[in-house]
């Protein structure tokens, strides 16, 4: 019997720190997600900034310490592009979160179901 | 719409109350860490415009005679070169992600005065979500705080039925 409650023990311990590991990464998961999110935002502010200009407007790129000269086709092309990618990366991130929060779960209740198991063991000793 | 809210709180208090004490608390940090994080970014926010709305009164006190004016153009904050102004029509403005744009002083202008009104619609709805968690928050503690006092109460009530129960014994 004891060694049975041992055992029990053994798994629910195992179950919990996968559990919090999982946790961990969740949070880093949703960190990363927050700053996809604000550059996505930021990208689309430029866009629209870009979208409301005329072709006698200049656009400028910094690269390092110095602005280079764009062309606003080019400069709307490539916000669009990155636009595009953070999107991409922003929902494979949601995907991720999604698999992470359904894994929680299921140790959730592995973590219950062998608490219960454990009482019930405790409870005829 | 405020009597929208009112059912939508009614509803949720139904639930709360079915909730444990134990349950009610992860709710109340839960809510606290989010209201947290709403102010955190309501700050930032803030912040933003106050930003925004500097550039553009630094743009307002612009004025057309200025061209050839001299001026200090400050290379640090305690560290200033005499210049000239050379050209009054055209700034470049930061608009994000590395990129630059030339506008002219109205166009200016105009930028920066809807990226004010931008970042305070933003701050408006962020306000208006701050409100709703506060309200649930409220009620959640409400309903905590009850929960607790009816537990106290029963505590005390074993309490006294314990104490009662030897004496009943004694007089059986």
């Amino acid at each position: 019997m004891d060694k049975n409650s041992a055992a029990l023990y053994k798994k629910m311990q195992g179950e919990v720190e996968s559990y919090q590991t999982l946790q961990k990464s969740c949070v880093k998961v949703v960190k990363q997600r927050a700053l996809l999110e604000s550059q996505l935002n930021e990208n689309k502010c430029v866009m629209d900034e870009l979208n409301l200009l005329g072709p006698d407007n200049k656009v400028y790129k910094l690269f390092g310490p110095v602005l280079v000269k764009q062309e606003l086709e080019d400069s709307r092309q490539n916000v669009g592009k990155r636009i595009e990618y953070i999107s991409k990366e922003l929902k494979s991130s949601t995907d991720t979160l999604e698999n992470m929060e359904k894994d929680m779960l299921k140790h959730r209740e592995a973590v219950a179901k062998y608490q219960q198991q454990w009482q019930v063991a405790a409870a005829m000793k | 719409m405020a009597a929208t809210a009112n059912n939508t709180a009614k509803t949720e208090m139904i639930d709360l109350t079915k909730l444990s004490p134990d349950q009610l608390m992860q709710i109340k940090q839960e809510f606290e860490q989010e209201m947290s994080s709403i102010q955190d970014s309501l700050s930032t926010l803030h912040s933003c415009k106050a930003k925004y709305a500097g550039s553009k009164d630094a743009l307002e006190s612009f004025q057309p005679d200025w061209e050839n004016r001299q001026i200090l153009v400050p290379l640090t904050s305690s560290m200033y070169v005499p210049g000239r102004i050379k050209d009054l029509n055209n700034f470049i403005i930061d608009i994000g992600t590395g990129y630059y744009i030339e506008k002219d002083l109205d166009g200016s202008k105009d930028y920066f005065k809807r990226r004010v009104e931008y970042v305070q619609e933003q701050i408006e709805k962020i306000e208006k979500i701050q409100l709703q968690k506060t309200r649930f928050l409220n009620s959640v503690i409400g309903i905590l705080e009850v929960k607790q006092a009816a537990a106290a109460k029963m505590i005390q009530q074993q309490q006294q039925q314990q104490q009662q129960q030897p004496q009943a014994k004694q007089t059986a």
